[in-house]
C-alpha cells in the first residue's frame, strides 16, 4: 500500500549545520530528530529509525517507505559551480503555496519591485508547460522575462529566460539565464519542508556560475528575494491550496501553477490542499 | 563608512534607510548573520566583542549601537535629521532613539523567532511589542493633536528611523499592525519620502507611480 | 449577512489613496479611499489568488493587489491584468462589494442595505483603538444605544462607536466635543487607554 504523502522524500536540515547542532522539527505534523551519526544523517521519529540521505547540502528523509530514489539534479555534480546554502525561513502557510509562488513570475514587478521585475514590463508571454509523464514531473519552459537586475552579478536589465521544474511535490528547481555562461543555467531550487498544512520551513538552495560575488552576498540576494514573497505567502486565503477550479481565477500566466496542482491531485498529494472549493 | 550589514535586520536597514535618505554613501560588508552565524565568529568578534550587527566603521571611529550609528551617520551627512533644533525636540529624539531598542528586543526577537527560528520566549516578546505598538500610536495620536505629523516635530527625524522598521515589520513575528491608524498614516508618510528605499517585508508603495498607460508595451 | 452599519474607521484615518484592512460581521474587508475622495468597502480578498487586497495600492479610482497588480474599479470589476496588458478582463472576475457611506467624520460599512441611515454622530474624530476585552460601560458611567456609547472622559463630553471584532475584541472610535484645547484632548486619549487599561484587567 503506497502512501502519495508519506511516501515522499523532504528537506528536513541543512548538513552543514548538523555539525553545530541537532536538529528537533516537525514533518507531516510528527515530531523528528535529525542528527549526523559517523558523519552521515539519522531521522528519528518516536524510536524508529527513519531512511535518511544527505544530497543537495540537505538531508532527506521520509515518513514511508519511499518508492522512488531522490530526484536527480545532475548540475549538482557539474564542476565549477558554487553550492550554496541559503538557510531556512519559517512561513505561515501551506508548503503549496510556497512552491507555487515559487513557480511564479507575474508578481515579480509589484513583490520584487527593480529587482526581477519592474513597472511597465508586466506582460507574460505565452511558454510551454507539461505534465512529462515519462519522469512524472512537471516542466515549464521558454518563459521569458524582463529584469531590471537578473541576479547579484547582472548589472543592468536584460531579458532573462527560465525553465521551471517540480520533480517532488514540496520542490520546486528553476533553471535561469547565467550572465557569465550563456550556454548554461543557474540552479535555483525551493525545498519545502511541510511541518503541518499551514505551516512550513523552506530551505533555498543554489548551484551558479559565478566566481565574482561573495557567499554571503549570494545568500543575501535570494533571502531578499524570499523574504519580499513571505509577507505575501502569510496573507493568502485560504491559506492552503485549492485543487479544484472556482475559488481562485487562473489566467495564461498561470499555466505552470494550473499544470502544478492538476498533477498534485493527479497524484493524490492532498497535505496543504483543498480538495473541493469552499 | 563601512557598513556591516545584513539585508534582513531591521536595525541595519535604519542605517542604509537614514543613508540613502540624506545622499550619504555606504560601503556594505554583508555579514553572513543567518545560515552562517557569522556575527558570532572570532574574527568578527575582534571587530564588535558583543557579536551584534550593525557595525559602523569611519576611519579610526567604530561604533556598534545603532542609536550612535544613526546619530553618526546624520550629524556628519545630514544634520537636520539629528532635531537637536529645541530642547523638547532633542528629548524627544533622544527618547525615540532608546525606544528603539525596546522594539528591537520584543518586535525585532518575535521576528527573528518566527522566521528564522532564533531562540526566544515568543510570548513575552509579542506581548512586549503589543505594549510597544501601543505607546507608539499613543503617542503619534498626541503629536498630531500638537499639530505635528512625526515623533519629534514636523519633520522626520532620527525619532522615526530609528521606529519605523519594526513597526512595519511587526507581522513578522505575529504581531497583527491592523489596530494601529495612526502609525499607519506615519509610516505611509515616511515610506512616501523622496530616496525612500525599502527592505524585504517592507513593499514600495506602487501608488506613487502612475499606472503605465497603453495596452501594449 | 447583517443589514446594519457598523462603524469602521474615522475618516481621518483614511486618506485618498488609502487602504486599511477592517472587519465587518467577522468577514474580513479592505477598506480605502480613491484619488477623487471615494471610499469603499471591499470582501479583503483578490480573486486572482487569494492575497489580502488590503495590502494593496489605489491608483486613481481604482484598487490594485500587491501580488500581481490586478486593478478593481468602483464596482469591484477587474479593470487590468497587468501580466496580460491586451487582455480585456472577464466581467466575472470581480470583488465583493460591501455599502460604505461616511458621515460625521465616520466610516460605515454594511454587508447588505441597510434601510435607514448611520445614526447622527455629533463631535470632532478623535482616535480608534483596539480592546482585547468588553468594556464594562456601566462602570464609566457611559451611556449606550446600539453601537454609540456617551459619556465624559477628563470632563470632556466623549462618542465612542463600538465595531466588534472577532474572538471578543472591539475596536473603539471616540469622538469629543470640538471645541476642547490640544492638551485636554491629549487627556481624553489618555483616558481612553485607562479604559482599556481597566476592560482589559491590566491595572498598572
Amino acid at each position: 500500500m503506497t502512501d502519495p504523502i508519506r511516501d515522499e522524500w523532504y528537506p528536513v536540515a541543512m548538513v552543514s549545520q548538523l555539525h553545530r547542532e541537532d536538529r528537533d522539527t516537525l514533518l507531516l505534523g510528527e515530531a523528528i530528530h535529525v542528527t549526523l551519526r559517523d558523519g552521515q544523517p539519522m531521522v528519528t521519529a518516536s524510536s524508529r529509525v527513519l531512511p535518511s540521505q544527505a544530497r543537495y547540502g540537505h538531508v532527506w528523509t521520509s515518513l514511508g517507505a519511499p518508492a522512488r530514489p531522490l530526484f536527480d539534479i545532475p548540475e549538482a555534480d557539474q564542476p565549477g559551480r558554487r553550492l550554496v546554502d541559503v538557510g531556512l525561513v519559517r512561513v505561515k502557510c501551506s508548503p503549496l503555496r510556497a512552491v507555487e509562488n515559487f513557480l511564479d513570475i507575474a508578481h515579480f514587478p509589484f513583490v520584487h519591485t527593480d529587482i526581477l521585475g519592474a513597472e511597465p514590463h508586466t506582460e507574460v508571454g505565452r511558454y510551454d508547460v507539461a505534465i512529462r509523464d515519462e519522469v512524472d514531473e512537471v516542466w515549464a519552459t521558454k518563459v521569458q522575462f524582463y529584469q531590471p537586475q537578473a541576479a547579484k552579478s547582472a548589472a543592468g536589465g536584460i531579458t532573462t529566460e527560465y525553465m521551471y521544474r517540480v520533480p517532488a511535490p514540496t520542490v520546486s528547481v528553476l533553471y535561469k539565464t547565467c550572465p557569465p555562461r550563456p550556454d548554461e543555467w543557474d540552479v535555483i531550487t525551493l525545498f519545502v519542508q511541510p511541518l503541518t498544512e499551514t505551516l512550513c520551513e523552506v530551505w533555498p538552495w543554489m548551484a551558479l556560475f559565478d566566481d565574482t560575488t561573495s557567499l554571503t552576498d549570494l545568500i543575501h540576494f535570494q533571502q531578499t528575494i524570499f523574504l519580499q514573497d513571505r509577507s505575501i505567502l502569510e496573507n493568502q486565503q485560504p491559506s492552503l491550496l485549492p485543487l479544484d477550479p472556482g475559488l481562485e481565477i487562473p489566467t495564461r500566466a498561470d499555466l505552470t501553477s494550473v499544470a502544478y496542482r492538476r498533477w498534485l491531485k493527479r497524484r493524490g498529494y492532498s497535505y496543504g490542499a483543498q480538495l473541493v472549493a469552499a | 563608512m563601512i557598513l556591516y550589514d545584513y539585508v534582513l535586520s531591521p536595525d541595519c536597514y535604519k542605517v542604509r534607510l537614514l543613508a540613502s535618505l540624506v545622499g550619504a554613501r555606504l560601503d556594505l560588508r554583508a555579514v553572513d548573520f543567518h545560515p552562517g552565524g557569522e556575527h558570532r565568529s572570532a574574527p568578527f568578534l575582534r571587530i564588535n566583542p558583543a557579536g551584534t550587527i550593525p557595525i559602523l566603521q569611519d576611519g579610526d571611529l567604530l561604533l556598534t549601537e545603532s542609536a550612535a550609528i544613526l546619530t553618526y551617520v546624520a550629524a556628519s551627512h545630514g544634520p537636520d535629521w539629528l532635531g537637536d533644533d529645541t530642547p523638547v525636540m532633542r528629548g524627544r529624539v533622544a527618547q525615540w532613539l532608546a525606544f528603539g531598542h525596546r522594539l528591537s528586543a520584543s518586535i525585532g526577537k518575535a521576528r527573528t523567532h518566527d522566521m528564522l527560528q532564533k531562540p526566544a520566549d515568543i510570548d513575552a516578546c509579542r506581548k512586549a511589542g503589543v505594549a510597544a505598538l501601543r505607546e507608539l500610536e499613543a503617542a503619534l495620536v498626541e503629536a498630531r493633536l500638537r499639530g505635528e505629523a512625526f515623533l519629534a516635530g514636523n519633520r522626520p527625524t532620527l525619532a522615526d528611523i530609528a521606529c519605523f522598521p519594526h513597526a512595519m515589520l511587526a507581522p513578522d513575528g505575529g504581531i497583527s499592525t491592523d489596530p494601529y491608524p495612526t502609525i499607519r498614516l506615519w509610516t505611509r508618510s515616511l515610506r512616501a519620502l523622496p530616496r525612500f528605499i525599502e527592505m524585504p517585508g517592507i513593499h514600495r508603495l506602487h501608488e506613487l507611480k502612475p499606472e503605465p498607460t497603453g495596452s501594449s508595451q | 449577512m447583517s443589514a446594519a452599519w457598523t462603524p469602521v474607521a474615522l475618516s481621518r484615518d483614511l486618506p485618498r489613496l488609502g487602504v486599511m484592512p477592517v472587519c465587518v460581521d467577522g468577514m474580513d474587508v479592505a477598506l480605502w479611499r480613491s484619488a477623487s475622495g471615494r471610499v469603499a468597502a471591499w470582501a479583503d480578498r483578490c480573486p486572482h489568488r487569494g492575497m489580502r487586497l488590503s495590502h494593496g495600492f489605489v491608483r486613481g479610482e481604482a484598487l490594485s493587489c500587491i501580488y500581481h497588480g490586478w486593478s478593481y474599479g468602483a464596482e469591484g470589476h477587474c479593470l487590468r491584468i497587468p501580466a496580460h496588458p491586451d487582455l480585456a478582463p472577464p466581467d466575472a472576475i470581480r470583488v465583493p462589494v460591501f455599502h460604505a457611506t461616511e458621515a460625521d467624520g465616520v466610516v460605515w460599512v454594511a454587508p447588505q442595505a441597510p434601510d435607514a441611515m448611520p445614526p447622527t454622530i455629533e463631535g470632532s474624530a478623535l482616535r480608534s483603538l483596539t480592546v482585547e476585552a468588553a468594556v464594562d460601560w456601566d462602570a464609566v458611567a457611559f451611556s449606550v444605544s446600539g453601537p454609540v456609547a456617551r459619556g465624559t472622559l477628563s470632563g470632556v463630553a466623549v462618542t465612542i462607536l463600538v465595531q466588534p471584532l472577532p474572538n471578543g475584541r472591539y475596536a473603539l472610535h471616540a469622538l469629543t466635543e470640538a471645541t476642547a484645547s490640544p492638551s485636554v484632548l491629549t487627556e481624553v486619549s489618555r483616558g481612553l487607554e485607562a479604559l482599556r487599561r481597566q476592560a482589559e484587567g491590566v491595572f498598572a
